[in-house]
């Protein structure tokens, strides 16, 4: 193979060196108008009114528009969220108003003058409140609410928006029969994507009807599809385009600001109107990621085998549902982490808050779920005095075994955890995990964790892909998929260039995705755009390949099944010097009389998941994913027993990538999911005030990972079981790095300390304070 | 993206500034001087702040001043941080502002726009309060007047609202050679607000001085825990645990740490400030 | 003294032109290279604030933050952003270690190495990491970024 396996650059990475990479916010036409939200500070209130006459009377201002003027909800599972705060403010941070002025500063002047006058209500500022007996309803009527997407199962009368349950065997008996069972009480904050473009969204409504959006978001045909859906509109009419990404994390999958601004544009007569998110705004208004609770309890026997697990996990989801009902069941789904447990009772509920609401966050759910069960699984392994890592390849789910909501597991749908296990110990060079001092008040220790995941994707989702060859024989790829910097776009070039024999060089492709010229893609998340774009690939590279063949036999005068194809040449199997070029043939072949036959050739390809089915609603049970990539994590912290300060000396991953199609790519992929996982659990934290108050939304208090505060080594390696229905055999890797790590950390410092370090993040003083609970 | 709208005006002389400010506030405006800007877009963008004129300091020579003159080293309050510690003529000055902010952050945050930040911290201020001949020289109604720093200042101004800094000044042959330690406790980042940052001298006269910035709503000294750290009959952290109890005030308790927590790091690193100091070497 | 009252015309250098534009006194320097009649892009906004760097350009030669200055501050002055840059061996190096993958971070950490190789030719890790930290990148983990200073730095 010459073009899968290497590392080849990034198709777009010239532009990005040289600030020729263009963004949604670059791309601004002039005329554009500036919207602007204008957000609460109230975190939950009845609306009496919002004050707009001074905003509006401003030179310059187009128009300021209400929760007054939009009638409907949005929600692509429960429709439980109006696009402008009506009636009620459920967040500090929500909007109230929407500003359209001539230009910026007029937008920010008149929303500055925008006045809301509203009761304040009772805060629902954590889980706990909001599952209190007498708890406030962040919503009154939750019973109410269409539900858009089933399954979801909101409580009347209460905060729970949704719930999933899985069960297996008998806990209960299971547990009573364990020779050991511990207890975790896991607790994590919401967390912001950061993604450093904050959220963009322009929207023109020309003369003809159609509906022109430019957006930064991951999943251009979700727009498309609820614009039509919410403003009544043929999708066809839509056309959204989707340029470069700058980073998403899975916050730029759903689908806010696009309705912000149509709406917007709809209210100045069609004009182009752009929203861009401050950093402020695109923290405490746009969805941040969820908060968890979470009560883990394992039981096993005396030599580590598990026997049984009662897990419940509450989701502090915020204000709206938006993807929480889907991440519920993705957490329920693969609730007991990587090990295989047949007795087994798993409740996950979906809780509404005050809080600012949330949607997917890099890795679906698994990240803090995965956090709770590694944290357990830790205890055991020390409870019991076992190696850490013996104790998970003990319990590893193995070929033949059931998925917790029993999907039946084979060698090809699930990674090889026993395998990255062992190729971890050299790696790291493992010690155990026993804590050692190496001076005066200072220990070193490592930590480890497993993880698993799969796609938790829609049953219908697909792909496709559009290859329509040049004059010169070299190609155009247009696919649905957007490029945020995973490298899909590369990714796919590299999968055509494969299986069309020729130079990556050789593949076309754009970095931008209009809804109206590219073919479906259903999201650009899950880590699945290898798979199901490159499936789709690699149909319309058959395609390709059998349009010149039949093209090439008619000139060639024999039969398709006699000829081959390599150096950009269709060739006669056992004579290869009767050939003609892809050049020859590319659009359509011209005999020396000058007749002509064939036209371009045009290759199509598509690709749609199969064997997927919703979790049973009372049994929870069902295939959630084509299949489960596996991995393991570590870390080597030295830890300061006087300071509680601490350094990550070594950080390291070990997965089932099954194959890997660009090596630097893949690596750097890993790597920044582990510096943004050991960020998330040693610094970062949404934190709200004693009414709500959105207290993080600014880097200054926000703190995410710098320069000098990674880790001084990242190890990271592969092991290579290939999925077979993938392409090449190369499983999904682009979320995974984030997934254990923290839990590792954790790990790490709750052995480094002596103490049950169960919450994050994990900084000196919340350890001094555990210390202090401790004493 | 700043509201405004805004006027802009450039003196070149520390007078002419002085006048267009009192006329701006005589039209029922709201100027403000400024230096690296760094604060006042940061506030105008999000609100907290609104002015109608800036006053720019940057082009009059006596706030760009770098003199050494005699025993006096000078610093115009407009010289960028960076620059300060570039310069490098007094090390625990350089040390402490070698730790504000990033490092292109500090090719715009000034030494007089720090001092005057409308934040708690002010932590380049924290050197200039731990020696007895540190002069401030201001723009004021009366001329260019210098006078003694605490004269001035004492973690807050005392300064009239159209006066402005000009530049901070110390004698070289009191901080030559002074033993110090300048360290910034935050609560896990390089780059952060303090939870406390200590700047701590052995001054000539053998004395302890120690400087907070992030303790309490201003920088601070207080001559009884400079007394408190100088008692050479205890143990450093026998004096570190009795300074935490001599502080003037209650530590802060906010986002980025707590009250406890404050006291907590506090104690532990004046303990090691001071057996570091006092270390011979 | 200058006052700027209202749209105010300046003269700047920015890449090696001298430019004549307009300017209104509340716009940062970022809004004005962002703007259509400058029309240089590649310094982005990521926060604003002076917190993550994304808009680091080069004002004579120091790293410096757009989106931290007020435009007409830049009058008379010599601006560098990323357009500016020409095969300066800190590009090359980028791309060599993949030291960036959505990329909206990357003009700014080349500006803010491109600086640090102007006035340190020559700079150790630490200084490198000192200098680099004024900048956040969410993707990579800053690894690959080290890499490339230092080998644009060995060049
Ligand atoms: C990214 C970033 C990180 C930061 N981190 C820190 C930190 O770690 N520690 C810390 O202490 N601060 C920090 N700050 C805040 C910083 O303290 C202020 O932004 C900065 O000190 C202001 O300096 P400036 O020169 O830009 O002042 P300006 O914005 O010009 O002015 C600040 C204030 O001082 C007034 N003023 C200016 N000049 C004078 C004068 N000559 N006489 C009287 N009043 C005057 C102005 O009217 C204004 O109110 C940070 C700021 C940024 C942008
Ligand atoms: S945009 Fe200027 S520092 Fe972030
Ligand atoms: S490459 Fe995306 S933020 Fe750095």
């Amino acid at each position: 193979m010459t073009s899968v396996g290497v590392n080849v650059p990034r198709k777009e990475a010239p532009n990005k060196v040289t600030g020729r990479a263009r963004y949604t916010r670059d791309l601004c036409q002039p005329g554009t108008l500036y919207g602007l939200l204008v957000p609460a500070h109230v975190a939950h209130a009845r609306i009496r009114a919002v004050e707009t006459s001074a905003a509006k009377g401003l030179d310059g201002v187009k128009a300021v528009i209400t929760g007054d003027d939009v009638s409907f909800l949005t929600g692509d599972v429960i429709e439980d969220h109006p696009p402008l705060a009506r009636g009620k403010v459920r967040y500090w941070g929500e909007p109230i108003a929407l500003v359209v002025a001539r230009d910026a500063a007029t937008a920010q002047r008149a929303a500055n003058l925008v006045r809301l006058h509203c009761d304040p209500l009772p805060v629902v500022n954590s889980v706990a409140e909001a599952l209190s007996e007498h708890a406030p309803l962040v919503h009154d009527e939750v019973g109410s609410y269409t539900i858009a997407t089933p399954p979801a199962a909101p409580r009347r009368h209460s905060n729970i928006a949704d719930e999933a349950n899985v069960t297996k065997g008998d806990c209960d008996q299971a547990l009573r029969e364990s020779d050991v069972v511990v207890t975790v009480h896991v607790s994590l904050p919401q967390i912001d994507h950061a993604a450093m473009e904050p959220r963009v969204a322009t929207a023109e409504i020309l003369a003809d009807g159609r509906v022109l959006v430019v957006s930064s978001s991951q999943a251009p045909f979700e727009v498309q599809k609820l614009l039509a859906q919410y403003f009544h509109l043929h999708p066809g009419q839509i056309e959204v385009t989707a340029p470069l990404v700058g980073g998403a994390f899975g916050g730029k999958a759903t689908v806010q600001l696009e309705i912000l601004a149509y709406l917007a544009s709809r209210a100045v007569g069609g004009h182009v109107v752009t929203l861009a998110n401050s950093r402020e705004v695109d923290m405490a208004t746009s969805p941040v990621g969820m908060g968890l609770e979470a009560d883990v309890v394992l039981g096993a026997a005396s030599d580590g085998r598990l026997k049984a697990a009662r897990l419940t996990f509450y989701l502090d989801i915020g204000a709206y549902a938006d993807s929480a009902p889907r991440i519920a069941r993705a957490i329920a789904a693969q609730c007991t982490g990587p090990y295989r447990v047949d007795h087994l009772h798993a409740d996950v509920y979906a809780v509404y808050t005050n809080h600012t609401y949330t949607t997917a966050f890099r890795g679906f759910g698994h990240m803090p779920m995965t956090f709770a069960i590694e944290r357990a699984m830790d205890e055991l392994a020390r409870k019991l005095g076992q190696d850490p890592l013996d104790l998970r390849q003990l319990n590893a789910l193995a070929p033949g075994d059931l998925s917790p909501t029993k999907a039946r597991l084979t060698s090809s749908n699930l990674g090889n955890l026993p395998e990255t296990i062992q190729r971890l110990k050299p790696l790291i060079g493992w010690t155990g995990g026993a804590p050692y001092a190496v001076a005066p008040h200072r220990v070193r220790v490592q930590g480890v964790a497993a993880f698993w995941k799969t796609s938790s994707s829609p049953p219908n989702a697909t792909s496709g892909a559009i290859v329509t060859m040049n004059a010169d024989g070299s190609v155009n790829l247009s696919i649905g998929a957007v490029e945020f910097g995973a490298g899909t776009k590369t990714a796919a070039a590299q999968i055509l260039a494969e299986a069309l024999r020729i130079p990556v060089s050789r593949v076309f492709i754009r970095d931008e995705v209009s809804t109206a010229t590219a073919p479906e893609h259903w999201k650009t998340v899950a880590s699945l755009s290898t798979y199901m774009v490159g499936r789709a690939v690699l149909d319309a590279a058959q395609d390709v390949v059998r349009q010149l063949k039949s093209l090439a036999a008619v000139v060639l005068r024999c039969a398709p099944e006699d000829l081959d194809y390599g150096n950009e040449t269709v060739f006669v199997r056992d004579d290869p010097t009767i050939q003609l070029k892809y050049a020859d043939l590319a659009l359509g072949y011209q005999y020396p009389e000058g007749d002509s036959i064939g036209g371009q050739i045009i290759g199509r390809g598509r690709f749609m998941i199969r064997h997927l089915n919703l979790l049973d609603q009372e049994t929870g049970h069902g295939r959630p994913g084509p299949a489960w990539t596996v991995g393991v994590q570590a870390v080597e912290v030295e830890y300061d027993t006087e300071t509680h300060q601490y350094q990550i000396l070594k950080a390291a991953t070990v997965l089932d990538a099954g194959r890997v199609i660009n090596p630097a790519m893949a690596h750097g992929q890993v790597r920044g999911g582990m510096a943004m996982g050991l960020g998330i659990a040693s610094r970062e934290q949404i934190r709200y005030g004693p009414q709500g108050e959105f207290l993080s939304n600014q880097f200054r208090t926000y703190k995410v990972l710098r320069m000098g505060e990674q880790p001084d080594t990242y190890l990271v390696e592969f092991v290579t079981n290939p999925q077979v229905d993938a392409p090449f055999g190369a499983r999904p890797l682009g979320e995974h790095g984030v997934l254990a790590i923290g839990a590792a950390l954790a790990n790490a410092l709750s052995r480094a300390s002596g103490l049950a370090l169960n919450a994050l993040p994990l900084t000196p003083e919340f350890i001094w304070q555990q210390r202090r609970t401790m004493a | 993206m700043i509201p405004g709208p805004l006027e802009y005006y450039r003196p070149t002389r520390w007078d002419e500034a002085r006048q267009v400010f009192q006329q701006l506030i005589q039209a029922g405006r709201t100027p403000r001087y400024a230096l690296g800007g760094t604060e006042l877009i940061t506030m105008a963008r999000t609100s907290q702040l609104s002015f109608s004129d800036v006053i720019d300091l940057k082009r009059i020579p006596e706030v760009m001043t770098q003199d050494q003159d005699g025993d006096w080293i000078t610093w115009g309050a407009g010289l960028p941080l960076g620059r300060i510690a570039a310069l490098d003529r007094w090390p625990v000055l350089t040390a402490t502002v070698d730790r504000v902010a990033d490092h292109t952050s500090r090719e715009h945050i000034t030494l007089g726009g720090n001092g005057f930040s409308l934040l708690p911290y002010k932590e380049a201020m924290l050197p200039f309060m731990l020696v007895d001949h540190a002069e401030a020289t201001l723009a004021t109604g009366a001329g260019l007047v210098t006078g003694r720093l605490p004269d001035y200042f004492d973690g807050t101004w005392r300064v009239a609202s159209e006066d402005f800094l000009v530049s901070l000044r110390v004698r070289e042959s009191e901080v030559r050679n002074m033993r110090f330690r300048s360290f910034k406790l935050t609560r896990l980042d390089w780059i952060d607000y303090p939870l406390v940052t200590i700047v701590a001298v052995r001054h000539p006269t053998g004395e302890i001085r120690a400087a907070f910035a992030g303790w309490g709503s201003a920088p601070l000294v207080s001559a009884e825990v400079n007394r408190v750290l100088s008692d050479t009959s205890r143990s450093p952290g026998a004096r570190a645990a009795a300074a935490i109890g001599a502080m003037p005030v209650k530590p802060l308790d906010d986002v980025h740490g707590s009250a406890a927590y404050r006291a907590f790091v506090t104690e532990y690193t004046l303990a090691r400030m001071i057996g570091e100091l006092e270390a011979s070497s | 003294m200058n006052i700027f009252r209202g749209p105010s015309t300046l003269v700047l250098t920015i890449n090696g032109e001298r430019r004549k534009v307009v300017v209104e006194p509340h716009e940062t320097l970022l809004d004005l290279l962002r703007s259509p009649q400058v029309g240089l892009t590649g310094a982005k906004p990521g926060c604003e604030n002076g917190d993550c760097g994304a808009c680091t350009i080069l004002l004579n030669q120091k790293p410096a933050k757009s989106c931290m200055m007020f435009a007409v501050d830049a009058e008379g002055q010599d601006l560098v952003t990323v357009e500016g840059l020409v095969d300066a061996p800190v590009q090359r190096a980028f791309l060599d270690h993949f030291a960036f993958q959505c990329g909206y971070c990357t003009s700014g950490f080349l500006m803010a190495a491109q600086a640090l190789l102007l006035t340190i030719p020559h700079p150790d890790p630490h200084q490198i990491t000192e200098w680099l930290r004024s900048n956040i990148c969410r993707c990579t983990s800053y690894e690959e970024i080290l890499q490339a200073v230092r080998e644009a730095s060995e060049r």
